[in-house]
């Protein structure tokens, strides 16, 4: 141990140890760094135009791309039915959520908390791709809600492959987190408090929407916050729950690269997408501060 | 506490759907597995473990799921320090620029997958390393990260720094009171964070999807495929492998640490 010491001393003599943190933080900054390089590679890209009789990109730099990117019919159906879907998958999610995260901290039986833990950790676990599988199987032609259908003598309905099968399975993808986002919200808001207004002659539902849901409501941003962008940029729900017809951004963005192949077009809708992420979540951070993401735990 | 009855029943039917629907997906695969019938159903034509027989004959998924774990792997050890270190920087001391710095490694966060997912693509390629799989790993770690970090962070802020002041007084070096009182004192949230990892790592699909080519599909890729051609049962068996990984982390997390810090306020 006192030749670690001695070793620790020669490399960083104590004159250097008001550096130690962001010698710690170095790590960090460069892993993360790999992630710049490649926004400025898609940035660089972005200002590229594909030249379609010979495949190759152009050399010089030029906004073709954005003015396509503002001016073609088929991204604004993209992105509205992305908006639309992910304010929708939002609310619905909220709503789910918000009971959920309450019985699961208020709830005086350990069993049951520990039981709708681990019902929300299971699917958070086991990724989209599987439970995509999991919803194909139930939601099929001959799958288990058909068969239901088929034994009370309806007729089978296309029940994939549609809008609200992409924003089912969303909801479904986002109903952990935002349960994750909201419990400590919720374990932060004392129980007094709600007996109070309940001694003092509230309702159930005005206390809840007067005391609790008011208290909670750094929580519930964060919460909405997080489904709205991760249901706007998802991928896999559209593509798989949607077959190709439902397309949202991420599918689009996709496409350009594998289909098209027109890199520059792609990196452009890429970039677009960043910056509308970025400016909702800056958005929010402006105004209610960086709330439950923040990194740094309570100063002491 | 007295609750009303009607507040009772409106929060319950929410729960018991939102737990419907959680566990559904899951409990489909699982039953659909162990079917003896040729194509997928549930509930299932009979018991029979033939579709686990099938899988462990096929290469294309066993090395799939290798391939998954390496990613994984990967994925944790370049996280687990890097994370560890940045969280109990973040959380110790006063940074100057501290909140610059915090933005910048929430950028996983900020930037969308996809955005992610093609900048690595460009700049790996670019370098000339896609088609192996440590950059896969690499990137993992990369979205994965502030999780990592978070994990670390929020149990650093626990630790009273008066601890390592003593051990300090005590004559301890920097090192000495590094490994025995700041690192013992963040265990729980390296091995949440680590655990996070791990398996957001070995799920991770649109990424993925995005940086291997056919030589070196990962599971989650390979599966996605798969059920854009045919659906056969064989698939659920693989399933059922993440959904017992997923278990064995959650009974792990639970064991070691308990899942209740989840609902812990920082």
């Amino acid at each position: 141990m006192d030749f670690c010491e001695a070793c620790f001393a020669a490399v960083w003599p104590s004159v250097g140890h008001k550096y130690t943190p962001y010698l710690m933080l170095m790590p960090a900054i460069l892993l993360v760094g790999t992630l710049v390089v490649g926004l400025l590679y898609i940035a660089d890209s972005s200002l590229r135009i594909l030249d379609t009789s010979t495949f190759r990109f152009s050399e010089f730099w030029s906004l073709e791309n954005y003015r396509r990117a503002f001016s073609e019919p088929f991204i604004f159906t993209v992105l509205w039915r992305s908006l639309v879907g992910s304010v929708i998958v939002t609310i619905v999610t909220l709503i789910l959520a918000f009971p959920y995260a309450y019985i699961m901290v208020r709830t005086p039986s350990p069993l049951l908390r520990k039981f709708l833990l681990v019902a929300l950790f299971l699917p958070f676990f086991i990724g989209q791709v599987v439970r995509a599988y999991g919803w194909l199987i139930i939601l099929g032609n001959q799958g288990i809600v058909n068969d239901a259908l088929w034994l009370f003598g309806a007729a089978p309905m296309r029940l994939l492959f549609n809008y609200p099968a992409v924003l089912f399975g969303l909801v479904q993808y986002m109903l952990p987190f935002a349960v994750l986002m909201l419990a400590p919200a919720m374990t932060a808001i004392p129980e007094d408090v709600e007996a109070a207004a309940g001694s003092l002659g509230a309702k159930w539902v005005s206390t809840m929407l007067q005391v609790v849901i008011p208290m909670a409501k750094p929580g519930l941003i964060g919460a909405g916050l997080v489904v709205l962008t991760l249901s706007l940029t998802d991928f896999a729900m559209p593509a798989i729950l949607g077959g190709g017809s439902q397309d949202f951004i991420a599918n689009a963005i996709y496409d350009q690269f594998f289909r098209t192949s027109d890199q520059g077009f792609g990196s452009t809708l890429a970039l677009l997408l960043i910056a509308l992420g970025s400016m909702l979540v800056g958005l929010v951070f402006t105004i209610f501060g960086a709330g439950t993401l923040a990194l740094g735990g309570d100063k002491k | 506490m007295k609750q009303d009855r009607s507040q009772v029943l409106v929060f319950w039917t929410t729960v018991m759907f939102a737990l419907l629907i959680l566990s559904a997906p899951t409990l489909v695969v699982l039953g659909a597995s162990f079917t003896s019938g040729n194509i997928i159903q549930f509930p299932p034509d009979g018991f029979s473990l033939k579709w686990y027989q099938k899988i462990l004959g096929e290469a294309e998924l066993r090395d799939a799921f290798v391939r998954s774990i390496q990613v994984a792997v990967i994925c944790v050890l370049l996280a687990l320090p890097t994370g560890t270190l940045a969280g109990i920087a973040l959380s110790k001391y006063k940074i100057s620029g501290g909140n610059a710095i915090q933005t910048y490694l929430l950028l996983p966060f900020t930037v969308p997958l996809i955005g992610s997912g093609i900048g690595l693509m460009l700049a790996f390629g670019n370098a000339g390393v896609l088609g192996s799989l440590w950059p896969v790993g690499i990137a993992t770690a990369v979205i994965n990260l502030p999780f990592m970090i978070w994990a670390v962070s929020s149990s650093a802020s626990s630790l009273d720094p008066d601890l390592e002041l003593a051990a300090e007084s005590c004559g301890a070096g920097p090192v000495q009171t590094f490994f025995s009182v700041t690192l013992p004192a963040v265990t729980p949230g390296v091995i949440t964070g680590s655990l996070l990892m791990f398996i957001l790592s070995l799920n991770e699909f649109l990424v993925s999807l995005l940086l291997v080519d056919a030589r070196i599909v990962t599971l989650p890729v390979q599966i996605y495929n798969s059920i854009r051609s045919v659906i056969t049962p064989d698939l659920a068996s693989v399933s059922v492998v993440f959904i017992a990984v997923a278990l064995l982390a959650i009974v792990a997390l639970d064991k070691l640490v308990g899942l209740e810090i989840f609902l812990k306020t920082k």
